[in-house]
């Protein structure tokens, strides 16, 4: 018992779980209307280019979520402006932005001498984190999820139906900015706790977990929240105790809790497929 | 002065990396043609990601690394066409979950195990300090890409342009579609090495892209595309002696540079053109 307890007598560790649950309820609000959206590469390609931004950032001594935000902001526009002026796909163009900002960052990173770890960039940091961490981090998840909550049906309609959306008067270029701030700004408050490659995994695991679990949004919101916050909190405690990374312990979990709903989900799950599809094979022959 | 130029090319390592650069950036510059007609880009990211289980499974039990890292990407290509088929989730969101997933868990193995191999060697390559076996790694999935290709370029050219003209036509499209496949996980492995897994993509998408901008024919694609690579390749690997910085970062940068000037001066599909094009329309109208 003691042994099990333990972890919670480390200040860290309670920092950890603290920052952990709240970037994954963040990640999993977003993640609903991302999975909707179909926007997940979106989620990798600002993630991976806010690297330059932070190292500019810290060479011009800005705080490094402003750099970081804006070199995302900068991938989603120029992504959109290469689409919208060539004749080459989307994904591509997003695969020649994301990956030029990132090498450009690491080159940059290389020249800038800084205290800067890369390591710490890419996979996290959770267990480090410094005094004004946990407060930065809960003022952003506070903003964006307020802001998510008080849009909510204008973002949902955005994401399902974007026509429809600007039919009844939504302005719906606004809200493009706006849910792709929120990603920028979401990314940035993760850069801490799991980093700029595992943050991908927290912005389309949950939400898809709770897709494949109910039909409605507003239930789909909640599953995705208490599964991302259930995986933060089991990931930190596990890594504790295996003595492993614990970013990619938190994302495992998320994982091992997508596998679970892949086979046990009441409706969508492969088990209960499968049956179905035999009971109603079967019936139909009975019918007959 | 050119004492200075030549120097980096006296150091054995240097020009290791360098002829190794130029083979590895002209054979995923070859593939990146059939990647972007494709639209297979994100499917480059994932499968270079999730490769990364494999190399420390690889390490850590001695093995060849290439043929740890080429099982777990085959293995994460067959789990995302899994998932799709079984599930209603879109496929951009089903490849996002399963390479994160395969990329924390080779985190994961390497955070147990951290003696065995390097992250930093696996995220950004380490081609200054590739070993001789590994040069011969290279140099046989490169060989292999390269025949393969070139035998069934024709096929694979239809399957990526018009998948059911394809099956109409009698290719076995399944047949194709595994064998781009694995061409990919061949080349994103090879290209570990040199830029590391995060820019893997780049190679495999940016020549493809640039190249599309200046011809409309496949095969003059091919030849730009691929020559771009190679030149790329080795310039980057060049610089990155007198840059003092990553060799991955440095050739990935160039290549993107090369691509924003063709992306605006290109004669044809180039913004400037467009423009002129736009204006000289508005002329005749008035």
């Amino acid at each position: 018992m003691d042994t099990l307890l333990e972890p919670f007598r480390y200040g860290f560790m309670v920092d950890a779980m603290i920052v952990g649950s709240m970037v994954g309820l963040v990640c999993a609000v977003l993640s609903c209307y991302l999975v909707l959206k179909g926007w997940s590469l979106m989620g990798d390609a600002i993630s991976h280019a806010v690297l330059p931004g932070i190292v500019i950032a810290y060479a011009i001594g800005l705080p490094i979520a402003v750099g970081a935000f804006l070199s995302g902001l900068l991938c989603a526009v120029g992504t959109g402006y290469i689409k919208a002026n060539s004749r080459v796909k989307e994904d591509t163009a997003m695969g020649v932005v994301f990956t030029g900002l990132f090498a450009f960052g690491l080159v940059l990173f290389t020249k800038v001498k800084s205290d800067l770890h890369l390591d710490h960039i890419l996979f996290g940091n959770i267990l480090g984190l410094e005094t004004g961490d946990l407060r930065n981090t809960l003022i952003v998840g506070v903003i964006v999820l307020v802001t998510v909550l008080v849009l909510r049906r204008d973002l949902l309609l955005f994401c399902f139906d974007p026509s429809q959306a600007r039919a009844i008067g939504l302005r719906t270029g606004l809200l493009y900015y706006l849910l792709l701030s929120m990603l920028a700004m979401t990314i940035v408050v993760s850069l801490k706790a799991v980093g700029i490659i595992l943050v991908i995994a927290m912005l389309i695991t949950p939400g898809c977990i709770a897709y494949l679990l109910t039909d409605r949004f507003g239930k789909m919101l909640w599953i995705a929240s208490g599964s991302a916050v259930f995986s933060s909190l089991a990931g930190v405690y596990v890594s504790f105790f295996l003595n492993a990374s614990t970013g990619a312990c938190i994302v495992l979990m998320q994982a091992l809790l997508f596998v679970i709903t892949l086979f046990l989900a009441p409706k969508h799950g492969l088990l209960f497929t499968n049956r179905n599809v035999k009971e109603t094979s079967d019936s139909v022959g009975g019918s007959i | 002065m050119i004492e200075t130029l030549v120097s980096p090319l006296q150091y054995d390592y240097m020009l290791k990396a360098i002829l190794v650069s130029g083979l590895i950036g002209g054979v995923c510059a070859f593939l990146s043609c059939f990647i972007t007609l494709k639209g297979w880009s994100l499917m480059g990211d994932a499968l270079a990601h999730s490769v990364v289980p494999g190399v420390a499974i690889a390490y850590a039990l001695g093995l060849p690394f290439a043929v740890g890292a080429f099982g777990t990407g085959l293995l994460a290509a067959v789990g995302m066409a899994f998932v799709k088929v079984k599930t209603r989730l879109r496929e951009d969101a089903v490849i996002g979950i399963v390479f994160t997933a395969f990329f924390a868990f080779g985190l994961f193995l390497i955070s147990l195990n951290p003696s065995s191999v390097n992250l930093r060697t696996i995220v950004f390559g380490n081609i200054l300090g590739i070993s001789d076996p590994d040069v011969w790694q290279m140099i046989i999935i490169s060989g292999l890409t390269l025949a393969v290709l070139a035998i069934k370029w024709r096929d694979l050219l239809l399957f990526c342009f018009d998948t059911n003209q394809a099956r109409a036509m009698g290719l076995n499209v399944t047949a194709l579609h595994y064998t781009l496949l694995t061409l990919l996980s061949a080349t994103a492995v090879a290209a570990l090495q040199t830029v590391g897994a995060c820019l893997v993509v780049a190679m495999l998408v940016t020549p493809g892209a640039t190249a599309y901008l200046l011809t409309d024919r496949f095969g003059r694609m091919i030849g730009i595309a691929s020559s771009m690579g190679v030149a790329t390749s080795l310039v980057g690997a060049y610089a990155s002696y007198f840059f003092d910085g990553s060799t991955g970062g440095c050739i990935v940068t160039l290549q993107t540079l090369v691509f924003l000037a063709v992306f605006v001066f290109a004669p044809k599909h180039g913004v400037l053109a467009a423009r002129s094009k736009r204006r000289l329309a508005a002329e005749g109208a008035s």
